[in-house]
């Protein structure tokens, strides 16, 4: 018995613990672009997010929608799930946000899952298995990698249950050997994303042209996409040399040792690609400590908070910006014209370089 | 025995112990005097190891009193047990296989240098000694106790024991694993013991080997002490046939039919 | 059994490794002029800090039987309460202070429910590592939280070309974990309670105090691990430290020590964490993917425990 209480007790302090860790959080949401965010207190969200959306995002919204014309009829019951990768990275936390803010704006309802860590792909397969046995109108997802939730659009397909897949993809010649479909798809183009970044590179680049690729998990989607992107460029360009390709698996620790044996092993390294922001600041951590910072050229993708900031301290070069809310909000109409029935064609999101030079353009970008 | 005196070292009264369902001791009564050597037989499971166990305050009783010089113990640990001087040989050794020699024999009552320092070269030195003084035949007691013959094994549980032990000492069948000279050596340790005064409580189930070393000998069945002679007024031959009788036709009946 | 034999026998794995070590050593400063430099020397032994601190606690542990899986989300939560203390504005020391009080504190609450409702530290670290990780992912909401003060971030980085504090630290605790191991009761009662646990109550120690203590230990190196990556990375966050605890048994196993328990081997575990550092290092020096990296360091790890199994087997009886 007493033994029982003790762990009990334990427990309950432990909780507590994490009761007053969450109530300073929410006062303080450290680090968050403090202009931005302060002016924009949570009540009054509604009428000054008119103002504050970035033209860029306008810009973005209307190449997206332009492309899912004819609108469906939006009724007040169209229930919607999405599956995201994981909610323990900010880019796809700020996506669950989306969704939520988008499914308001257009008086419809979204439910939002994840997987439980970016590695385990059974974790969000359990999740898409879930969804497919309640009542959706129709389910967006975005998988870990591209074969992982399979399994669970042949039977979301069973089910009758429209799919629509946003982002990372699915690899749809599996899928359809194996007698399932998608029924939609807004496609982020990681090749693309990759190309991108590594010609803005060049342009900043000034001393040995020594390039290097810092991978997230070897066979993900977006970093296998992206490192063959960026590496067509570096490779097709007189005069650069791509030194090294690493993977770090996306863990900001790992990208911070490889970035530190990549420039003992190349002291005259001009440039690092990350393939995601959240690797490039572990990367520029890492060159801090050597003093290295000024002499090269960093990369990342996603444009997250932290990114924005450190490209506006010069601690990072660049980003690739794709909304987070413009996506959300046409992946949600997507969702419903299929859920009416419609045919649609795969729709391509827009993407922007963000580099120290055009940052600020991007203020309020979400 | 003229050194026994009036007051027994230890005394145990009504000692009951269940394990679940299983009643392994059944009421047992014994008393230990000083110098006064005690040997426990009794087949395979008849609760010997357990009583023992008790003794040493590694199990607590279900029922019963302890006795340590005529002041009842509540909640014999072996903590407690050990400071009252009770040494024990379990009939498991309770040795770390990975352990030296040394570290076995000093386990729980190691030599510091200013309170956390261990320190080695005190504690093999004492340890040589010891082994040396037992005449436990081990080479190089730096060497983990896994490594040795089970004899040798015996040897090292006994020098801790005899290390630690100062009033009471109780061996759970020490001599299982050894040959003809480890056992007729461990038995002649045993005796001088009980010439220092110290009270020692043998378990066997070899009733002809501690029959000359033992002042009374305790027959156990089914958890209970069915009878003690004491070994000045009897012949070997005679006390087996009384186990052999209290294990006969009889016996087997109400093991049986539980009559 | 000659006393010579006898030593080779007792450091059989720390020499092996080391000779491992040895060649690679060898053959990657044939390879490479910027190997042999301090600074990159430097660079491995910051890289490894981590990991040794994690598995010198993890060694405590793995000693007595058990296990820290919550290593990691111990690291992550840490790293956590010290990024919020200093966005609150406390002072550097104060929220070191914390943060490693909170990390003790999820320790000795592995230690308790292990030693007093004795479930197998399996069991009780796994659901610790999930709890903690929540926490860790509820707390932040997800984001990462980031940018310190430098007084803060210098127990990560220092300054560059000296020695780190993260080096130095686990240097410090290198040295005190080798001589609590073997020249205190503490360290020799955590291998006792592996290799035959009952002999050390019966000896009348009391066995859930010290069980209690070492999961204490593996949450402090766990505490102290948060600090220098959150210092290191200027940022903490709800995936911090994932997997860390898998990397800490590596290193323990791999030096030698028994995952049963009973026998640890400090050194070789400092060993082990030097010979992984230096792969790492060397495949990103010689500009090899590190798709080799997971093969080599299976490989390694396989054939360390399968070697000591199989001398382990044949000499001591049960
Ligand atoms: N820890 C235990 N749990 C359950 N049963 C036990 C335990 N220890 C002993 N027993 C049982 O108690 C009985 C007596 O065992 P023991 O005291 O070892 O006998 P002996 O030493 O006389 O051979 C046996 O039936 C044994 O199975
Ligand atoms: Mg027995």
């Amino acid at each position: 018995m007493k033994k029982r209480i003790i762990a009990l007790l334990l427990v309950l302090a432990l909780v507590t613990v994490s009761g007053v860790g969450c109530g300073q959080t929410q006062s303080e949401t450290p680090g968050e672009a403090p202009e931005v965010e302060s002016a924009n207190t949570e009540g009054s969200v509604e009428q000054k997010e008119e103002l504050q959306v970035n033209p860029k995002v306008k810009e973005a919204e209307k190449v997206l929608m332009s492309q899912l014309e004819p609108l469906p009829e939006l009724k007040k019951d169209v229930k919607i799930g999405a599956l995201v990768i994981s909610l323990t990275n900010p880019f796809w936390v700020g996506m669950k946000e989306a969704y939520e803010a988008a499914a308001a704006e257009l008086g419809i309802t979204v439910e939002v899952f994840a997987g439980s860590t970016e590695g385990d792909k059974q974790a969000q397969l359990d999740a898409l298995d879930a969804m497919v046995v309640k009542d959706y109108d129709a389910i967006i997802l975005s998988p870990i990698e591209p074969f992982n939730l399979q399994p669970g659009i042949l039977r979301a397909n069973e089910n009758g249950i429209p799919i629509i897949n946003l982002g990372p993809g699915v690899d749809v010649a599996s899928l359809e050997e194996r007698g399932g479909y998608l029924d939609g798809r807004i496609a982020v183009d990681f090749v693309e994303q990759g190309r991108k970044v590594a010609e803005d590179m060049l342009k900043y680049m000034k001393g040995s042209k020594k390039v290097a690729i810092i991978q997230g998990i070897i066979g993900a989607g977006q970093s296998e996409g992206r490192t063959q992107g960026a590496k067509e460029v570096f490779e097709a360009t007189e005069g650069v040399e791509l030194v090294s390709i690493q993977p770090a698996d996306w863990d900001r620790n790992k990208a911070y040792s490889v970035a530190q044996d990549l420039i003992q092993a190349h002291p005259d390294l001009n440039g690092i690609f990350a393939c995601n922001d959240v690797m490039a600041l572990a990367a520029a951590e890492a060159l801090e400590a050597e003093g290295k910072l000024d002499e090269v050229v960093i990369y990342g993708v996603d444009f997250t908070e932290e990114a924005r900031e450190a490209i506006k301290a010069g601690r990072m070069s660049g980003s690739i910006a794709y909304p987070c809310s413009v996506y959300a909000k046409a992946a949600l109409i997507l969702a419903a014209k299929v859920a009416e029935g419609q045919k649609v064609q795969p729709v391509y999101a827009p993407l922007e370089v963000v580099n120290v030079d055009n940052v600020h353009e991007f203020e309020g970008w979400k | 025995m003229s050194n026994i005196s009036k007051v027994p070292v230890i005394k145990v009264e009504n000692i009951n112990k269940s394990f679940g369902s299983i009643h392994v001791l059944r009421g047992v009564n014994l008393e230990v005097y000083p110098g006064e050597a005690v040997a426990l037989v009794g087949d395979n499971g008849s609760g010997k190891s357990t009583l023992i166990k008790i003794l040493s305050g590694t199990y607590g009783p279900d029922k019963g009193s302890i006795y340590i010089h005529n002041k009842q113990i509540e909640h014999l640990t072996p903590k407690k047990a050990l400071a009252e001087g009770i040494a024990t040989v379990y009939q498991d050794l309770s040795l770390d296989n990975y352990r030296d020699v040394i570290g076995n024999i000093f386990l729980g009552q190691e030599i510091t240098k200013w309170g956390f320092f261990l320190d080695y070269p005190a504690m093999e030195a004492i340890a040589i000694d010891l082994l040396k003084k037992l005449k436990i035949n081990i080479p190089d007691p730096r060497v983990p106790v896994g490594y040795l013959s089970g004899g040798q094994r015996q040897g090292v549980a006994i020098a801790r024991a005899v290390f630690q032990g100062k009033e009471i000492m109780i061996f759970d069948e020490p001599t299982a694993a050894m040959g003809v000279k480890e056992t007729a050596t461990t038995l002649k340790l045993i005796h001088s013991l009980t010439e220092q005064g110290i009270a020692v409580i043998i378990v066997s189930h070899n009733l002809f080997q501690v029959f000359d070393i033992a002042h009374r000998v305790c027959i156990m069945k089914h958890g209970r002490i069915v009878k003690e002679i004491p070994t000045g007024d009897s012949s070997p031959q005679e006390v087996h046939q009384s186990l052999i009788g209290q294990t006969g036709l009889e016996d087997r009946m109400e093991q049986i039919y539980g009559i | 059994m000659g006393f010579n034999k006898n030593s080779v026998e007792k450091y059989f794995s720390q020499l092996l490794l080391l000779g491992i070590l040895l060649v690679l050593v060898c053959f990657l400063s044939w390879k490479s002029p910027f190997f042999l430099t301090w600074k990159n020397w430097r660079n491995i032994l910051d890289t490894i800090s981590v990991q040794l601190l994690l598995a010198l606690g993890m060694n405590f542990v793995i000693a007595t039987g058990g296990i820290d899986l919550s290593q990691g989300s111990n690291v992550c939560l840490t790293g956590i309460i010290m990024a919020i203390c200093l966005k609150a504005n406390f002072s550097v020391w104060s929220a070191i202070v914390i943060g490693i009080l909170v990390a003790a504190f999820l320790g000795i609450f592995n230690g308790l429910i292990i030693e007093k409702i004795k479930i197998t530290p399996f069991i009780v670290t796994l659901g610790t590592s999930s709890l903690y990780r929540g926490l860790a992912i509820i707390i932040t909401g997800g984001m990462p939280i980031y940018s310190f003060p430098t007084a803060f971030t210098f127990w990560g980085k220092g300054e560059s070309t000296q020695l780190n504090p993260p080096i130095i630290i686990a240097c410090i605790v290198l040295i005190l974990a080798v001589f609590l191991m073997h020249k205190t009761k503490w360290g020799q009662y955590s291998m006792a309670i592996g290799g035959n646990e009952e002999a050390l109550r019966r000896v009348g120690v009391n066995v859930g105090f010290y069980k209690v203590s070492y999961y204490l230990a593996s949450a402090l190196m766990a505490g102290l691990a948060g600090l220098i990556i959150t210092a290191r990375l200027n940022a903490a966050e709800p995936t911090a430290g994932m997997g860390m605890e898998l990397d800490a048994v590596t290193a323990v196993v791999m030096g030698g020590s028994l995952m049963r328990g009973g026998k640890a081997n400090i050194s070789g575990t400092f060993i082990a964490c030097l010979l992984l550092g230096v792969i790492k290092n060397g495949l990103v020096i010689l500009s090899i993917s590190s798709y080799y990296q997971q093969f080599i360091i299976g490989f390694l790890l396989l054939s360390a425990v399968v070697l000591a199994e199989v001398r382990q087997r044949g000499q001591i009886r049960f």
